[in-house]
């Protein structure tokens, strides 16, 4: 029994369009990631198999419970963790009574471990809380009651890299005990660290579902090699190598297979050579026609989380727009 | 999940709880403008001024919206001067206008994902939210009369216990009332401050319509209002309790209650 299966999943907001025909399935123990740029219906497909919106057409199963029958999914949402992408926390309530609260909802077995992994002060108001603080609180509401079935909503946007990690680590912990994960992201860096597989969801559609090691092999190896010859472009503009960069070392994206690589260098005398997987961004650009997912083109005003993701798009975004443009010269 | 609380009763103990410190101080605010009130008594009374026929003059709908039965009388006073502004209207729409929010605001915020992502049904919300506000009305019930015989005493005069007693019992069956009509609103229209708005502006209406349906052939149709079943003055006065009138107060709070459960059940949460 898959711990998702969502069947042509439709979701329209009167006329505009959240999600369309979606249709996947999350298998027990799996961690699947949904990526795309704000916007493409992540939070609505989550929203929706939550029951928080009725789907307009098809349906969804959780934990083998129907997610569209308000009482059939209460049992699923037993065994449930939600962490929105925007935790809605009563500001004028300490973490602790709000805490409190949610342990009374849905149970608390691992809550005491958690506010300690997390280093939370329960006791101030979460008005007074950062950011990344605020986040820690729906973090510790989302897996205190060790749930059987994660939904994670960008889940780690706020936290710094230090808690990011903290929370890669615990996600893993929950799998290893049994758990799936269904987490969204714009961050193709964080998807590819956590998840097993990956949905690409652009404009409401689920454009494509891969492994993650799929991706990987699909985006090539980047090669960096250094021969004793003097080289010039001719030598290594051939089918299968991209983005050629010729200078003291040669570097480009091998597309091809490894033997038809060992020919290529063996009419060199090759004193140093690096192959490894290229970035996973490249792979996306075929999804995004160029366009890296993430919200630098698009933005969303968010305060802090807006500086930091426009941070991130930059690292990547003109690292292969620049290597597209090299392998065109 | 044996030794977890029903949801509609974690829900009700976690809004009441944090609203401990505003009821008291509502309930504070409210003794004291009762006990204002209550001070310039004496000298009204004494100024040998007949203000019975002072407020006889008065139209008919006027006499009718503020329950003017008698004004010179220390019951008669309380019930124009306090408990027909204050208690019927002044609370009644604050209750609107803070349970019009309730609902709303928690989708607005996104409060309610995390509340329905928990296993929770949406009428556990919907019941949790009404019973809620319910301390704050039993705060308000339980306190003002007997801030209201003291005060009666420290100017001197008398007045029935048995009375106060009434009009606050009865008060009761009417601020749940003006709650489950906020919290009816509040499933319905999705943004909280309109639910605020049309909430109170709603109950404002319904005072005003069965005010001037009164003193005119369609006095029935102004029964449609809550105000009609709960008056302070025939209480005070006239020792009349309105049995009947409570229960109507009751039994609406209950169908609103289960109207809100219903819409509610069927609605998307606009995140």
């Amino acid at each position: 029994m898959p711990a998702i299966e969502c069947r042509s999943l439709t979701k329209y907001y009167g006329d505009v369009r959240g999600i369309e025909d979606v249709s996947f399935a999350v298998e027990d123990g799996e961690v699947f990631g949904f990526l795309g740029p704000n916007g493409a219906g992540k939070t609505t497909a989550i929203r929706t198999l939550l029951g928080l919106l009725s789907p307009t057409s098809g349906g969804a199963a959780l934990l083998g419970h129907d997610a569209t029958d308000p009482g059939d999914s209460r049992a699923a949402r037993e065994r449930i963790g939600y962490l929105p992408g925007d935790p809605g926390l009563d500001a004028d309530r300490t973490a602790e009574a709000f805490l409190d609260h949610q342990a009374a909802l849905r149970g608390a077995g691992s809550r005491e471990a958690l506010v300690a992994r997390f280093g939370l002060d329960e006791s101030r108001r979460i008005g007074d809380l950062s950011r990344g603080n605020r986040q820690k609180v729906a973090l510790v509401a989302a897996f205190m009651h060790d749930p059987d079935l994660l939904l994670l909503d960008e889940p780690t946007s706020g936290l710094d890299p230090l808690l990011q990690e903290e929370f890669a680590a615990l996600v893993r912990e929950r799998v290893d005990d049994g758990a799936s994960v269904l987490l969204s992201s714009h961050v193709l860096g964080e998807v590819a660290a956590l998840c097993d597989r990956v949905g690409v969801l652009r404009e409401g559609r689920l454009a494509a579902v891969e492994t993650v090691e799929d991706l990987r092999s699909r985006g090539g190896k980047q090669v960096r090699v250094r021969v004793a010859e003097d080289v010039s472009r001719a030598d290594f503009e051939v089918r299968g190598a991209m983005n050629l960069r010729v200078g003291e070392t040669v570097s480009f994206t091998w597309t091809g297979g490894y033997d038809a690589l060992i020919d290529l260098l063996d009419r060199f005398t090759v004193r140093d050579l690096e192959v490894v997987d290229a970035p996973l961004e490249e792979a996306f650009m075929t999804f995004y026609d160029g366009d890296v997912p993430g919200p630098g083109s698009r933005g969303r005003a968010r305060g802090a989380r807006g500086t930091r993701e426009t941070g991130r798009t930059e690292e990547s975004a003109p690292a292969t727009g620049t290597d597209a443009a090299g392998g065109d010269r | 999940m044996s030794d977890r609380p029903a949801p509609w009763l974690a829900i009700a103990r976690y809004e009441a709880a944090g609203r401990a410190r505003g009821s008291v101080v509502l309930t504070g605010l409210l003794s004291g403008f009762l006990l204002l009130f209550l001070a310039f008594f004496p000298s009204i009374s004494s100024a040998g001024i007949d203000l019975d026929a002072y407020v006889e003059s008065f139209p008919p709908a006027f006499q009718e919206a503020f329950g003017i039965i008698s004004i010179s009388t220390i019951e008669g006073f309380l019930a124009v001067e306090f408990y027909q502004f204050a208690w019927l209207l002044l609370v009644g729409l604050y209750l609107a206008y803070l349970s019009g929010g309730t609902i709303a605001g928690d989708v607005a915020s996104g409060r309610m994902d995390l509340t329905l992502s928990a296993p929770v049904a949406r009428r556990d919300v919907v019941f949790g939210r009404f019973l809620g506000l319910v301390p704050l009305v039993l705060l308000l019930n339980v306190v003002l009369p007997v801030v209201a015989y003291v005060g009666v005493f420290a100017v001197g005069e008398t007045i029935a216990a048995e009375r106060l007693v009434a009009v606050h019992a009865l008060a009761v069956p009417y601020h749940l009332c003006c709650i489950a009509l906020g919290i009816a609103v509040s499933t319905l229209v999705s943004r909280a401050g309109v639910a605020q708005r049309v909430a109170l502006g709603g109950l404002f209406a319904l005072f005003m319509f069965e005010s001037l349906a009164a003193s005119s052939e369609y006095d029935r149709a102004g029964a449609i209002s809550p105000t009609a079943h709960y008056d302070p003055s025939a209480v005070l006065v006239n020792a009349e309790y309105d049995a009947v009138g409570a229960a109507i107060l009751l039994a609406a709070t209950a169908t609103l209650v289960a109207l809100a459960a219903l819409w509610f059940r069927r609605a998307d949460l606009a995140g």
